[in-house]
């Protein structure tokens, strides 16, 4: 049912329009409109830089820190932003779920849209970026959207296991926010990975088979500077199953998430 | 309940029996779990597991209900509050899925549970009928069709580029109910949406109801007697969750009105 059904023109009709009514209705009634899609992660990437970059003197040895500091911070916004309307979709659209029958997993799909269509402004910055402050353009450039996409299917994954446990234990959305809290530690962003290898190598390892870890470090390799510490750079030639964690990983949560989705969606109209 | 029907619509212009069976509902049967303490939430899921309270009780709403409807039928659905109709044309709308036995549909079902739903007040009239249309299954090529009808029904024309937190809601109304019966399905649910607008317009809808007994398929929820008495060919009255009677309208109505005696 899932996958043919994206293929139904009704389905991809609904899936537009939700997603242009989402998009148009997030800045409504403000005074700047779409220039938030890019003003909120500019300034928090400012913020972590005063602090980080000027006042900590983090990353000092990374060419290119600025760049490098905004990729990060960019596609860590994009993945809260995806995973937080994601887990809520299901809820927020409960008004629709219980008065229409129509595929459940467009509201998730379009809900994490938007935070996409964000995230593809935001890279044209970071490109203009990294060409002011110097970074000399490369084919690896054109890999961005494989990890886009890649970020994109694991915030999916996520957002559908825990949007369809949400419709039931609202809990999820404050768990939620307390691991997201957590794993912006748990990922090389504000910090370079060579810091944590400086004390412990095993755990710079540990810390890089985490997918987002990797798609960041993957994006920075590729984007900023071919210094930046990736997955498959960071482990032996000799284990070469360990260099797929992360992409198993990704995987298995989209598989999981969607099969879980899919089995308890139909009762979302019951449940909400 | 077909023997019932078939001897009831006895009168030449009312049977629709010849006509091709577009839904057809066996031994349909559904029960909501119903939250006994506030099981809410994670915390108390956690202390009825623990305790071994199940935390629901099961509440049946639909009782092994059977019927058919034939093409171009005008079906109301009556009976007192929490008999079970809401639930029996969500079932129809597949909303809710069957607990047991089956729902087949043949073509297009247009429900409208509620009117007006995914209605957005920040959205301009247009945008609000394309994507209320995109919900209920049409793509914008279908919509492009049927807009100019439905803005001409709803007499809206003017206002179509506003916003619709800028509408009366009477106006609101007229939209969302012009959608409805002009939406090109095979088959129209309504629930309870009929006395909408003011006189001027309430009379159109009863002229535009008039005018399509006996040419469209509808099954309309209400628990006005003289709407059914007027527009429907068959009814069929609901009693906890089953079908007590089913036949023509005036003898449901007659029927319905005696539950309260």
């Amino acid at each position: 049912m899932a996958i043919p059904n994206f293929l139904y023109k009704g389905n991809r009709v609904l899936l537009k329009e939700l997603t242009k009514t989402d998009f148009k209705l997030r800045y409504q009634g403000s005074a700047l409109g779409y220039l938030w899609a890019l003003l909120r992660p500019l300034m928090m990437f400012a913020i972590l830089y005063i602090v980080f970059a000027k006042l900590l003197k983090f990353g000092s040895d990374i060419p290119h820190y600025p760049v490098y500091l905004l990729v990060g911070t960019t596609f860590w916004s994009f993945f809260t932003e995806c995973t937080n309307q994601g887990i809520q979709a299901i809820v927020n659209r409960g008004d629709l779920i219980r008065k229409v029958c129509f595929p459940k997993y467009i509201v998730v799909v379009s809900a994490t849209l938007t935070a996409v269509i964000n995230v593809l402004i935001n890279l044209v910055v970071i490109f203009i970026f990294a060409l002011i402050d110097g970074v000399t353009p490369s084919w690896t450039w054109l890999l961005v959207p494989i990890l886009l996409l890649e970020l994109y299917c694991f915030s999916l994954g996520i957002s559908f296991l825990l949007g369809a446990i949400n419709v039931k234990y609202r809990d999820i959305t404050s768990i939620w926010d307390v691991c997201v809290q957590a794993l912006f530690y748990a990922v090389p962003i504000i910090y370079p990975i060579t810091m944590v290898a400086a004390s412990s190598v095993t755990a710079a390892k540990i810390i890089l088979l985490n997918p987002i870890a990797q798609v960041i470090q993957d994006l920075r390799y590729c984007i900023v500077t071919k210094e930046a510490v990736t997955t498959w750079s960071s482990v032996g030639e000799e284990h070469f199953f360990w260099k797929l964690i992360p992409l198993v990983l990704v995987l298995i949560m989209l598989v999981w998430g969607s099969w879980y989705f899919r089995k308890k969606s139909k009762r979302f109209a019951e449940e909400i | 309940m077909t023997q019932q029907k078939s001897n009831n619509t006895s009168e030449p212009t009312l049977d629709y029996s010849h006509n091709p069976v577009v839904i057809s509902v066996k031994h349909l049967h559904k029960s909501f779990k119903l939250p006994t303490e506030r099981a809410w939430g994670l915390k108390q899921a956690i202390f009825n597991r623990l305790k071994g309270i199940k935390g629901y009780k099961e509440l049946k709403v639909l009782n092994d209900i059977s019927f058919d409807i034939h093409q171009n039928e005008f079906v109301g659905i009556v009976g007192r509050n929490g008999s079970g109709k809401s639930t029996l044309l969500k079932t129809l709308a597949k909303i809710y899925f069957p607990e047991k036995g089956s729902v087949e549909i043949n073509g297009t079902l247009v429900p409208f549970i509620e009117l007006g739903v995914g209605f957005n007040p920040e959205l301009s009239g247009r945008e609000n009928i394309y994507l209320n249309g995109a919900l209920l299954g049409f793509s914008n090529k279908e919509m492009d069709a049927m807009y100019d009808e439905i803005v001409d029904f709803a007499e809206l024309r003017d206002f179509m580029d506003q916003k619709l937190k800028n509408y009366s809601s009477g106006m609101q109304v007229r939209l969302a109910f012009s959608i409805a019966i002009r939406a090109k399905g095979d088959i129209l649910l309504l629930d309870e949406v009929l006395a909408v607008g003011d006189a001027a317009f309430q009379q159109k809808c009863a002229d535009y109801f008039a005018s399509i007994k006996g040419k469209q398929t509808v099954i309309l929820v209400t628990h006005n007697m003289n709407n059914i008495c007027k527009y429907c060919t068959r009814a069929i009255l609901i009693e906890k969750g089953k079908v007590e009677l089913d036949g023509e309208p005036s003898t449901i109505a007659k029927a319905y009105n005696n539950l309260w005696n």
